[in-house]
C-alpha cells in the first residue's frame, strides 16, 4: 500500500483530546465485548446454563452502546479529513464496522428471546460472524494507524 | 440501517396481518388450531393504557343480565371468597416485586409492564363486605385481615380460614359473623416464593371433604429463562394435607395454574392455566382443564400434548411422551386468572351448569384478546359448547383499560362476582329481571 500522507504531515484526527484521537480509546470496549459474547455464547451452547446467555446479552448491550459512541467519533474523523477519506482502508474499516454494529443489534434482539433459542443457533452464528468481520476491520484500522499514520503526531 | 428498519417494519406488518387473518374462535374448545411456533426479534406487544372507570361507568353484560358495583375504591382486588353467611372476602393484592433485573430485556419489560398495571402501592389485605339487608349494596365494609404478603388464594374449612400468601399458607381462626381477624395466624406450610417469584399468585381451594388443600404454584419464568433450578416445585398444583401441613406435587407441567375449583357434578379438580409467551400471537392457547392426579401437562418441554417448545434445552422426551392434552382451550394470551362454577339458580337458565372464567387480557399480541368474563357451558361435568361473552367493556372504545377482571365467585344469592384489579372494583352480575 502506498503512503497517502503527503508533504510530511500525517492525516489528522478531528475528534481528539490534546492530540489523542478519541476513536481508538473507545474501540477496545466493543471489540472485547463482542469477542466475549462469542465466548459466552459458545459456553452456553455447550452447557445450556442460562447464566452464560445472560452474560452474552449484557456484553452485546455494552458493546453496542460504546461501539455506537466510538462510531460517532470515528465518523467525525472520517468526514473531517480528506486524507482519511482517500484511504481504501478507511472505507473498508467503516463499512465493515457498520455491518458489525448492525449485526450485533440484530444479535441483541435475538439474545432477548427466552432460553435456548436466544443463542442457538442464530445468536451463536451472528456472534461468530461479527468476530470474523472484526478481525478484518481491526486489521484495516491498524493499517490506518500503523501504516498510514492516521492521527499520529507529525 | 434503513434497510434493517424497513425489514423490521415489514416483519411487524406481516405478523400483524397474519394475526388479523387468524380466527380466534378456532382456538376456543377442546381441539384448538395450533399454528407453527414463531420466534421474533421483537415479539408482538400491545399494552392497554390504564384509565379506570369514570363515575357511573360500568362494564357491558350479555342480555338478560345486569351489573352493579358491589364495592369501589379497592386496592387491586384480585380474588374473592364468599363465606357461608354471605359475607364476601376481597383479596387485595400486589406482586411481591422480587424479580431482579437479570437481563437488558428485564429493564425494558419492567417499564412496559408498569404501564399496564398502573400506579398504586396499597393492598396486601383482605376486605370484608357484608350486605345485611340483601339489597345488593354492602352496609358493612371492614379490613378483615391486614399486612399479608402478596396473598391470592383463600379458603375456609369449618372454622379454619386459610390464606395463601405468595410464600406460605397461613391458617387463621374464623369465628362466624366476625368482621375482623386479629390473630397473627399459624403457618401451615411454606410455598415457593422468592427468589424471583415470577408467577406469584397462589390459588387455593379445599377438597370437598376438607381434608386436603390444593394450591396453584406458577412457574418462575416464561420458559425456563431463569434456569431450571428456579423451577423446583413450580408450574404445579400442590396437594397439602390440612392436618399435618405435609405437601406433595399433585400435578405438574402447568405453567401458571389459577382458579382452582372443584366441578360440582363430578367432584373433579379444575383449573385455568396461563400458557407460554413469545411463540406468536396465536400460540400457545391458555386453557381450562380437569387436573388428573400425578398428571403432567407439558410445561416447559411441550404444549398441548407433544408439541415441543424449541426454547427448552435439555429436552425430556420421557416426560413429553406422558404429556396430557388439556380439556378446553380459551384462545391465546387471554390470561385466565379466575374460574367459578355456576351454582344457584338466580341467573338466567343459560348460565346453569358451566364455568365463568375471568380473562385478565393479553399484552403480547397486536390485537387485544380477553379483557372479559366468559361462560363455558358444561354437560355431565365436561365443557359442552363455545365460550360465550358474559361481561365485556373492560376496554373502552379507545382500547384503554377501564378495568381488568381477575377472580370470579358466585355469591350466596347466586349472583356472579368479579374482582377487577385495575379498576379497583368488585362487580356483581345478576339477572335483569
Amino acid at each position: 500500500m502506498e503512503r497517502l500522507a503527503t508533504n510530511g504531515t500525517n492525516p489528522r484526527s478531528t475528534a481528539s483530546i490534546a492530540g489523542h484521537p478519541i476513536h481508538p480509546m473507545l474501540i477496545p470496549f466493543p471489540i472485547a465485548c463482542f469477542v466475549g459474547a462469542l465466548i459466552t455464547d459458545i459456553v452456553y451452547w455447550r452447557t445450556a446454563e442460562m447464566m452464560w446467555s445472560t452474560f452474552s446479552a449484557w456484553l452485546l448491550t455494552v458493546g453496542l452502546a460504546v461501539g455506537a459512541v466510538a462510531a460517532v467519533f470515528g465518523l467525525i474523523d472520517f468526514l473531517g479529513s480528506r486524507a482519511i477519506r482517500a484511504q481504501g482502508a478507511a472505507w473498508a474499516h467503516m463499512i465493515g464496522n457498520i455491518l458489525v454494529l448492525g449485526l450485533s443489534l440484530i444479535n441483541a434482539f435475538v439474545h432477548s428471546r427466552d432460553a435456548w433459542t436466544s443463542v442457538v443457533p442464530t445468536g451463536l452464528i451472528l456472534s461468530a460472524v461479527v468476530v470474523l468481520i472484526l478481525l478484518f476491520t481491526g486489521w484495516m484500522g491498524w493499517a490506518m494507524v500503523y501504516r498510514h499514520r492516521v492521527g499520529v503526531s507529525p | 440501517m434503513t434497510r434493517l428498519a424497513l425489514l423490521c417494519a415489514s416483519l411487524l406488518v406481516l405478523a400483524g396481518c397474519q394475526e388479523e387473518s387468524f380466527d380466534i374462535q378456532s382456538q376456543i374448545g377442546p381441539d384448538p388450531v395450533l399454528p407453527e411456533p414463531q420466534q421474533y426479534l421483537l415479539p408482538p406487544m400491545k399494552i392497554a393504557k390504564v384509565v379506570g372507570w369514570a363515575q357511573g361507568e360500568k362494564p357491558n353484560v350479555a342480555s338478560g343480565l345486569k351489573v352493579e358495583a358491589l364495592a369501589t375504591g379497592l386496592e387491586s382486588p384480585r380474588n374473592l371468597l364468599v363465606l357461608p353467611n354471605g359475607d364476601v372476602l376481597v383479596v387485595e393484592s400486589r406482586g411481591p416485586n422480587l424479580e431482579p433485573t437479570t437481563r437488558p430485556k428485564d429493564l425494558i419489560m419492567g417499564w412496559i409492564m408498569s404501564y399496564a398495571h398502573g400506579e398504586g402501592s396499597g393492598g396486601n389485605r383482605i376486605t370484608l363486605l357484608r350486605d345485611t339487608n340483601g339489597d345488593g349494596v354492602p352496609d358493612v365494609r371492614t379490613v378483615f385481615l391486614d399486612n399479608l404478603f402478596s396473598p391470592f388464594g383463600v379458603a375456609l374449612v369449618g372454622q379454619d380460614l386459610y390464606v395463601a400468601n405468595t410464600d406460605a399458607i397461613i391458617r387463621y381462626p374464623y369465628v362466624p359473623d366476625e368482621t375482623k381477624i386479629s390473630s397473627p395466624g399459624t403457618k401451615l406450610t411454606d410455598l415457593p416464593g422468592g427468589p424471583i417469584d415470577h408467577h406469584w399468585t397462589k390459588s387455593l381451594v379445599a377438597s370437598p371433604d376438607g381434608s386436603k388443600l390444593y394450591v396453584g404454584v406458577g412457574s418462575n419464568s416464561n420458559i425456563t429463562e431463569n434456569g431450571m433450578e428456579a423451577e423446583k416445585g413450580r408450574a404445579a398444583i400442590w396437594e397439602v394435607d390440612r392436618a399435618s401441613g405435609r405437601s406433595r406435587i399433585f400435578a405438574s407441567g402447568l405453567r401458571n395454574p389459577n382458579g382452582l375449583t372443584f366441578e360440582p357434578q363430578t367432584g373433579a379438580l379444575w383449573a385455568v392455566i396461563n400458557e407460554r409467551d413469545e411463540l406468536g400471537p396465536n400460540l400457545v392457547p391458555d386453557y381450562m382443564t380437569s387436573v388428573r392426579e400425578n398428571g403432567f401437562y407439558g410445561w416447559p418441554y411441550s404444549y398441548y400434548g407433544q408439541h415441543l417448545d424449541p426454547r427448552v434445552m435439555p429436552q425430556r422426551p420421557d416426560l413429553v411422551a406422558t404429556a396430557i392434552v388439556p380439556d378446553y382451550a380459551l384462545s391465546s394470551h387471554v390470561a385466565p386468572l379466575g374460574m367459578a362454577f355456576s351454582t344457584g339458580d338466580s341467573l338466567p337458565p343459560a348460565y346453569r351448569g358451566g364455568a365463568f372464567v375471568g380473562e385478565h387480557g393479553s399484552w403480547d399480541r397486536y390485537h387485544f384478546n380477553g379483557y372479559k368474563v366468559v361462560f363455558v357451558p358444561f354437560k355431565d361435568g365436561r365443557p359442552n359448547g363455545k365460550a360465550q361473552d358474559v361481561v365485556t367493556g373492560f376496554l373502552n372504545e379507545k382500547e384503554d383499560a377501564r378495568g381488568r377482571p381477575v377472580g370470579v365467585a358466585i355469591d350466596k344469592s347466586g349472583a356472579l362476582l368479579i374482582a377487577d384489579d385495575t379498576g379497583g372494583v368488585v362487580w356483581r352480575v345478576t339477572s335483569a329481571q
